[in-house]
């Protein structure tokens, strides 16, 4: 399900279909190439070590234990197997090379026991030169040819990994290839996720794979994202760096760039430049699709050029690196976190505690609009305990109760409070709340997000850092100037500059009340000399374990974790770990341990006709409405809702679904005409692009409908380009007037792949202020019980119709039965 | 700058991996001679035949030849097709018959340098 572009396609096609291709690496260069001799393998192996200590070849060897080879025809020996000359010994860790007495004849002889006979010496052949076959993990290379490094880049670039495994599926399926180690089931699955550990090192041993799992298939899709023919539009930031801005296309919807991704940009050079490239930050991506990329380099740049140059991305194991490295000191460290937050995370029974502190008179803070009763009832009870869970269904004030629990946790004086979420737009919205309460707030930004706008770039530390002290006596703001003028510093100047800025750095940091960041950050190195007995991470449901324990590790006490666990989770790339369960949050897990969250009820973003499916199908009908039906009533907006009331419709789409041109996605086109539609009658009854969201779970479609709308669009081309087409997982957290939802999915006998997650449907449902409208087959999607019941509420209402938009009729589609979900 | 170095996937071994690959090496190694030392209890004989017409004829000149420099100084110029290299005739057996083939090694193998520095000891006798 994962596939490169097309060059990749083709060079493993290459390896594929060449009969003496490596089978590690794909490289077919007969030189480079020898045939493992065991008669059940017969695999052809390259001399190159790749991205391992042997050579494939060796490694090959080594890994199936395999010890005879056969030279290519067309190698200079020709087809010959390696053996002794003397005893026929073909295993190649006994072999080696030896001059036949003085003259330049050799023959190769094994070590035990023709190199021990006596009978040699008398011979007056020199034994001592006896040269082996294999030296340094790798074939003698006079012998085999190591491939040019043109040809190694061009080949698969295995991991010892993958090596590894591929090795052990040869054992029980010879034939396997390397793509079908993505395929479940044909390999060991990992250690499954628990839900109590014996200790923090069961802990580890069981996320530290999937960690490492997560890390290897992100590495891998990452870095085979190579884009070649790119076309540049050079322009120059205000700080005087250079930012090169082109379209990165995408080919399904796993890679998602966000600002601060390291990418490569490459020119190969030509007649009259010389080959170039440099790496650079992702500051910003356009509402066209558009990566703005500053680069590290300003000299040389060949800024004359606009075509064919190449985009590669750059891995980074940092946050990998981190959650490895929470995990540990959570084992290691006892004063990471306190010992019942420790025994409380493991599962161990303990005693319920209760934090002693003084509650507030108020439970609002500063600042904040008045809080209403549950979210009160949320915060007070937050305040008196070491852990708690808060559930904030969509539009229930999440944010501004956060907000509020840690003004009063930073008020209590027992230090700094560290506020983290896993997404930087989470932290953003979380830190301006918090220094709306008139807290102190330093927002901590990778240094490789520095770069990209922030809308609390005021309370970034690089911020304060330049800002802190700008008159002529200091010396820091005088080195800043300098460097800003000059691109660098003298080494001497430069020295001084960074121990001046770090000297700034600890001094701003110590004295805010609150210190914002991802949980990844929270890990950054600036802070490993901080403690923080109070941590509120938001959106925890959509971390993973390993990220959540970040911030904690540094001396919890007390833990807020917000989010909403009947909402999507975190994203998983690697199937065989999202299996294994680290899609499950922490939150989860607590709630399953018999933590209860506190749920906040009353939702001020839905009509409440669009809420009360939502909060009977995922809320056990418990989300009551901060807003009337009045409020969310558009006066002067005429669209042709079936039920004037109910501001929503069900529209069925009976056109089939179709695999995108990527072949990893579906679409629908008749969906994507009918949306074309819809949104030219909410612009024509006056709604504007911005209060407009496409979304549906498939990338392919996404694309179609883009596309489709700013070619077929019956309005002004620009109106189309304006509207927001996006997944429903980008959706999570955000909101818009009016939803158009895109199902795809139509067909007979396949499932309803990402539809089948009631979280996603969950989440789809609920991002409407104001109107909705779902496009789907019944026939196809009442198979599912959850869905089932969705178009049985919409058909009860009237809303489920077809027929032109300009004459919407009630549908008569039959629903199918429902099926059991079996888990 | 680092820069260069990103550029080609260095490659960046895992010393973890490195070690347990060269574990297993030297285990399969010493397996390997540990069963021939079982395997062959009485020593074998040498019984190679090497046809005596290989050692006749121009090697004197083959294996000094310098294939590639145009001069006789060792300079070390690697990767631009300018490594010295001698030609030497490998021994091989298809079946009973033997067969020779030529082929490329470096000048600085240690299979040729001893050649070379006996006849140079040679010489000086
Ligand atoms: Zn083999
Ligand atoms: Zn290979
Ligand atoms: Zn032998």
């Amino acid at each position: 399900e994962d596939t490169g572009g097309d060059d990749e396609v083709f060079d493993y096609g290459k390896g594929d279909f060449t009969e003496h291709a490596c089978r590690y690496c794909g490289v077919t260069n007969p030189a480079c190439v020898v045939r493992c001799n065991v008669p059940s393998c017969r695999k052809w192996f390259c001399n190159s070590r790749g991205n391992t200590s042997g050579s494939h070849i060796v490694n090959h060897l080594v890994r199936a234990k395999h010890k005879e080879v056969c030279l290519h025809k067309d190698s200079p020996l020709g087809e010959t197997i390696l053996e002794c000359y003397n005893c026929g010994c073909r295993n190649v860790f006994l072999l080696g090379f030896i001059s036949a007495k003085t003259e330049s004849v050799v023959v190769l002889l094994c070590r035990e026991p023709c190199l021990s006979v006596n009978a040699l010496k008398d011979m007056n052949w020199d034994l001592s030169q006896w040269c082996p076959l294999i030296d340094d993990r790798c074939f003698l290379q006079w012998l085999l040819k190591v491939p040019s490094e043109q040809e190694q880049l061009r080949a698969r670039q295995i991991s010892a990994q993958q090596i590894n495994k591929i090795e052990e599926l040869w054992k029980s399926n010879p034939d396997a290839s390397l793509e079908d180690l993505e395929k479940p089931g044909v390999d060991d699955e990992p250690q499954p996720v628990a839900l109590k550990y014996e200790d923090a090192y069961q802990y580890q041993n069981v996320f530290a794979p999937l960690i490492k799992l997560e890390a290897d298939y992100d590495k891998m899709m990452k870095e085979s994202q190579s884009k070649d023919s790119i076309t540049i539009r050079w322009d120059i930031g205000l700080n005087k760096k250079r930012i090169a801005y082109f379209v990165f296309p995408k080919e399904d919807n796993e890679l998602r760039l966000v600002p601060g991704d390291e990418l490569r940009l490459r020119y190969s050079g030509d007649a009259v430049h010389p080959s170039w490239q440099s790496v650079g930050h992702v500051i910003k991506l356009t509402a066209q699709e558009e990566v703005a990329l500053e680069l590290g380099a300003s000299q040389g740049v060949p800024v004359d050029l606009t075509h064919g140059f190449s985009v590669d991305f750059v891995w980074k194991s940092t946050s990998f690196d981190r959650m490895q490295g929470a995990m540990k000191t959570f084992a290691v460290d006892e004063t990471s976190v306190s010992g019942y937050i420790y025994h409380h995370l493991l599962g161990h029974e303990v005693e319920m505690q209760m934090v002693r502190n003084t509650l507030p008179r108020r439970f609002g803070a500063p600042g904040l609009p008045e809080l209403n009763a549950s979210q009160v009832f949320a915060v007070k009870s937050v305040l008196q305990k070491p852990i708690s869970l808060i559930q904030g269904p969509p539009g229930t004030g999440k944010t501004v109760t956060s907000a509020a629990i840690v003004y009063h946790m930073a008020k209590q004086g027992q230090g700094q409070v560290l506020v983290c979420a896993p997404s930087n737009v989470a932290v953003d919205q979380l830190a301006e709340k918090i220094s709306a309460t008139g807290l102190k707030v330093v927002r901590l930004c990778a240094k490789s997000r520095e770069a990209v706008s922030s809308p609390v770039e005021h309370l970034t530390l690089h911020y304060q850092v330049r800002h802190l002290d700008t008159s002529e006596k200091s010396e820091l703001h005088k080195l800043q100037q300098l460097k800003d003028e000059q691109g660098e510093l003298s080494s001497s100047d430069e020295k001084k500059y960074k121990a001046l800025k770090r000297a700034t750095e600890r001094e701003i940091s110590q004295s805010a009340d609150v210190i914002c960041c991802t949980c990844v950050g929270a890990g950054d190195p600036r802070l490993a000399n901080f403690r923080f007995r109070q941590v509120l991470i938001d959106e925890s449901t959509q971390a993973t374990e390993p990220e959540c324990l970040i911030p904690l590790v540094l001396g919890v006490k007390q833990v807020v974790l917000v989010g909403d666990h009947c909402q999507l989770g975190p994203v998983i790339m690697c199937k065989k770990a999202a299996r294994a369960g680290l899609a499950q949050s922490l939150f989860e897990r607590l709630v399953l341990l018999g933590v209860k969250p506190i749920r906040l009820q009353v939702q001020y973003r839905m009509h409440p006709a669009l809420s009360e499916f939502p909060s009977n199908s995922f809320y056990e009908g418990t989300l009551q409405n901060g807003v009337t039906i009045n409020e969310r009533q558009s006066p002067g907006i005429d669209f042709p809702w079936p039920v004037p009331n109910r501001p929503m419709f069900f529209y069925v789409q009976m056109g089939q679904e179709e695999i995108s041109a990527s072949g990893t996605s579906y679409l629908n086109r008749t969906e994507a005409a009918n949306v074309e539609k819809i949104v030219t009658t909410f612009l024509k009854s006056g709604v504007v692009p911005s209060q407009i969201g496409v979304i549906t779970p498939y990338e392919g479609q996404r694309a179609y409908i883009v596309n489709y709308m700013s070619r077929n669009g019956a309005l002004r081309q620009q109106l189309y380009k304006e509207i927001e087409v996006a997944s429903v997982d980008s959706f999570q957290g955000r909101e818009k007037d009016y939803i158009i939802l895109s199902c795809v999915r139509s067909n007979e006998h396949q499932g309803i792949g990402f539809l089948n997650d009631p979280r996603r449907l969950n989440v789809a449902l609920t991002r409407a202020r104001y109107g909705i409208v779902i496009l789907g087959n019944p026939k196809v999607l009442s198979k599912q019980p959850l869905w089932n019941g969705l178009l049985t509420h919409y058909k009860e209402h009237e809303c489920l119709v077809e027929g032109p938009l300009s004459n919407l009729k009630q549908s008569m589609v039959q629903f199918q039965k429902p099926k059991k979900i079996y888990n | 700058d680092d820069e260069v170095h990103v550029r080609q996937k260095v490659a960046e071994v895992d010393p973890q991996e490195m070690a347990d690959f060269d574990r297993e090496l030297r285990a399969l190694m010493q397996e390997s001679l540990d069963s021939r030392k079982l395997e062959l209890r009485s020593r074998p004989t040498i019984n190679m035949i090497i046809p005596m017409n290989l050692f006749e004829g121009p090697t004197k000149e083959h294996h000094s030849r310098v294939m590639e420099g145009e001069s006789g100084d060792d300079t070390t110029d690697e990767g631009n097709g300018g490594t010295k290299e001698i030609r030497v005739k490998v021994l091989v057996k298809r079946g009973n018959k033997q067969q020779t083939k030529e082929m490329y090694i470096p000048r600085d193998c240690s299979l040729v340098q001893s050649t070379k520095q006996k006849e140079a000891a040679e010489l000086e006798e």
